[in-house]
């Protein structure tokens, strides 16, 4: 390496050299298949898409749609990916990314409505309805959720005379496989809106939705410990009583009382002005302090036993307190904001009559004593009979809706023995005139899937007619909602 | 002889900081490129483990290299090689991949720390103010990776991962090429 001469000939071979590497690079990596992973909260499935598109107006997920077609790539849809279904992936697919479509269009004073665009949140519309004295009529317990993707899979709140989201929607507009945007209501394109409503973004992309609201309202809170036992009477005595604004239960996973003891927590009506409650919408107070309880609970028998106790202080000091509908339907914290490498907060959810809600409880103790799995806690809301939607969960009856949050490995064997659990848990459910949600994992066998959503029909045939093409698929439609069913992956 | 040494520190430092610009772009985002394979951040964590446990083993091996056979050819195949490794991480596909290529990383990341710093000591070695000349070489390493980091953070959101990796491939094989003008008066100048 000595003179100037050979040093700018090693100079000039390094370059080459260099040259020489950087194609064979660039030519390697154009020759791999291009994608990227993509998987939910859950992360037990996942999938390698194509692409994912951000969507900041209708313009943009019409052309990314009218892309895909042109490249016979499918499109799925994610908001903020809560389904752990394969519902917001596929192989190959387009994913449009709805979170950035989140404006709220309108909101009506006398007609008490909403309109907000697909990726709003409810956290965006309680913001929006909060100062007119307005609220959401039905949406999940968390408001971080997307407008969207709560439609897309029909979901269900606390307040226990409402039926599922789709009792609340006036209307959607959605962009469909031909690039058309329609809207779809009761009166206008039925079927499109039964079957859209719950149908996972397999019919097209919903823009835009019309809601109903309702009243914000001063409700006093009252929790009672029961046993399992006196709970259906109880519930569903508190689920009718018109005093009830808003209702939930949970079930004991601690060991001293596996499954026995429960609290029922009742919102109830006031009547008191508004001004006599904290108008403000609440922040989360203490999240660390709950998400490190939530952390023992999550690992330990004795945090489960702890966290049971002092949830019974926590209500005997709110006993009482006065609390706004929108603050009621605050979250306590986003507790499924868990980023374990190894692990995962799995939902689960099944829905039976209240007559047979003493037999479910039995037999899901039995079995889970059997086949012990990390129940972390179990709560109970009330679900009235609807039948709207094409996948409907209530549709004969009301039911008790029991949300089971289990904290599992995700390695195969430990997945492999969840789903046969979860067969069996969807099984002891169907025996007992009951069913279970389709936004969680997709364990459910086609068989199970047909017996408790025989409107998938209704679906297939809506799919027909509005994506004649298959164009808007998932991993979860691939499974179970396509007529071959289970067939591709 | 010390208007060589100095202008060959200020060869080093200029070479050094391509380096660090170069390794910087791409180091807050070895987390994604690893979940973009499946894994999180206990593998992650593996990674960078191996990184440095790997290097850890080798400094002192070229540590005694480089008295040998001089710091700047070391520093060079530093250099280099890195840049060649960069330009297969965007062909990982497996966790695996990366670890081996982490493993290669702390080999080549060795020779460049441990004979930058002996490189370092031998281009100040008996001059005045050496406390001060370090911490001005440190001060410019010191901005560049701040100044890699901010642009990383910047230029993601315009390219993708892959690119980053072969932009900081780039400047490796830049700051090799910088690292050639040190032979030439630093050793000299050390001879003479």
């Amino acid at each position: 390496m000595k003179g100037r001469r050979g040093r700018l000939r090693l100079a000039l071979a390094a370059c080459a050299v260099y040259a020489l590497l950087l194609s064979l690079s660039l030519h390697a990596r154009s020759a791999q298949p291009r994608g990227e992973q993509a998987t939910d909260v859950g992360r037990v499935v996942s999938a390698r898409v194509d692409r994912t598109v951000t969507v900041r107006s209708a313009d943009d997920a019409r052309r990314a749609v009218l892309e895909a077609a042109a490249e016979g790539r499918k499109v799925s849809i994610a908001g903020t990916r809560h389904s752990m279904g394969g519902q917001t992936f596929y192989e190959g697919a387009v994913v449009l990314d709805l979170k950035r479509y989140d404006r709220i269009l309108a909101v009506d004073e006398q007609a008490r409505t909403v309109t907000a665009q697909a990726g709003a949140t409810w956290a965006d519309i309680q913001e929006a309805v909060n100062p007119l004295g307005l609220s959401v009529r039905v949406m999940q317990s968390q408001n971080l959720f997307t407008i969207g993707g709560s439609l897309s899979a029909n979901i269900h709140g606390r307040d226990p005379s409402e039926g599922p989201l789709i009792a609340a929607v006036r209307s959607i507009r959605m962009l469909l496989a031909d690039g058309s945007i329609v809207t779809a209501s009761r009166e206008e394109r039925p079927e499109l809106f039964r079957a859209a409503i719950g149908g996972f973004g397999v019919l097209g992309v919903i823009l835009e939705a019309t809601l109903e609201l309702t009243a914000d309202e001063v409700y006093e809170s009252r929790t009672s410990l029961l046993s399992y036992r006196e709970f259906p009477q109880r519930f569903e005595q508190a689920a009718r009583s018109p005093d009830t604004g808003l209702l939930i239960a949970r079930l004991s996973t601690a060991p001293e009382h596996f499954l026995e003891r429960m609290y029922m927590t009742e919102f109830r009506r006031t009547g008191l002005p508004l001004a006599s409650a904290d108008r403000e919408l609440k922040q989360d107070r203490a999240v660390e302090l709950t998400r490190f309880v939530f952390g023992l609970q999550r690992k330990h028998d004795w945090g489960k036993s702890l966290s049971w106790s002092l949830q019974e202080r926590l209500f005997r000091s709110e006993q009482g307190g006065l609390v706004t509908r929108n603050n009621a339907m605050r979250p306590e914290s986003d507790f499924l904001d868990y980023r374990d490498a190894q692990h995962s907060d799995l939902l689960q959810e099944y829905f039976v009559p209240l007559s047979r809600y003493e037999a479910f409880v039995d037999g899901l103790r039995a079995l889970l004593r059997e086949e012990p799995l990390n129940v972390v806690n179990i709560t109970v809301r009330y679900m009235p009979q609807n039948g709207e939607s094409a996948l409907s969960y209530t549709a004969s009856e009301d039911r008790a809706a029991l949300v089971l949050l289990i904290n599992e490995k995700r390695s195969a064997a430990r997945l492999e023995r969840l789903e046969r659990l979860t067969q069996r848990m969807i099984g002891l459910a169907q025996s007992l005139g009951g069913t279970y949600y389709l936004t969680y994992q997709p364990y459910a066998t086609l068989e199970q899937f047909r017996r408790s959503y025989p409107g998938w029909t209704e679906l297939a045939a809506a799919k027909r007619r509005y994506d004649p093409g298959s164009l808007f698929w998932n991993d979860w439609y691939g499974k179970y909602g396509s007529e071959e069913g289970g067939g591709r992956r | 002889m010390k208007p060589m040494k100095r202008s060959a520190l200020r060869w080093v430092m200029l070479s050094q900081n391509a380096m660090t610009l170069g390794s910087g772009i791409v180091f807050p985002f070895y987390l994604i490129q690893i979940k973009e394979i499946g894994g999180g951040f206990a593998e992650y964590g593996i990674a960078y483990g191996l990184f440095t446990i790997c290097s850890a083993f080798l400094n002192g091996w070229f540590g005694r290299s480089s008295d040998r056979f001089g710091r700047t050819p070391l520093l060079l195949i530093g250099s280099w090689g890195m840049a060649g490794l960069f330009l297969l991480f965007p062909l990982a596909t497996s966790i695996a991949q990366v670890y081996a290529l982490q493993i290669a990383m702390g080999a080549f990341g060795a020779m460049q720390r441990t004979c930058e710093k002996a490189l370092l000591a031998d281009l100040t070695d008996g001059e005045p103010g050496r406390g001060e000349k370090i911490g001005r070489y440190q001060t410019g390493i010191a901005l560049f990776s701040g100044i890699a980091v901010i642009a990383g953070g910047f230029l993601i959101d315009y390219f993708t991962l892959d690119l980053m990796f072969y932009a900081g491939s780039a400047l490796l094989l830049a700051s090799g090429l910088l690292l050639l003008r040190v032979d030439e008066r630093g050793e000299e100048g050390q001879a003479g």
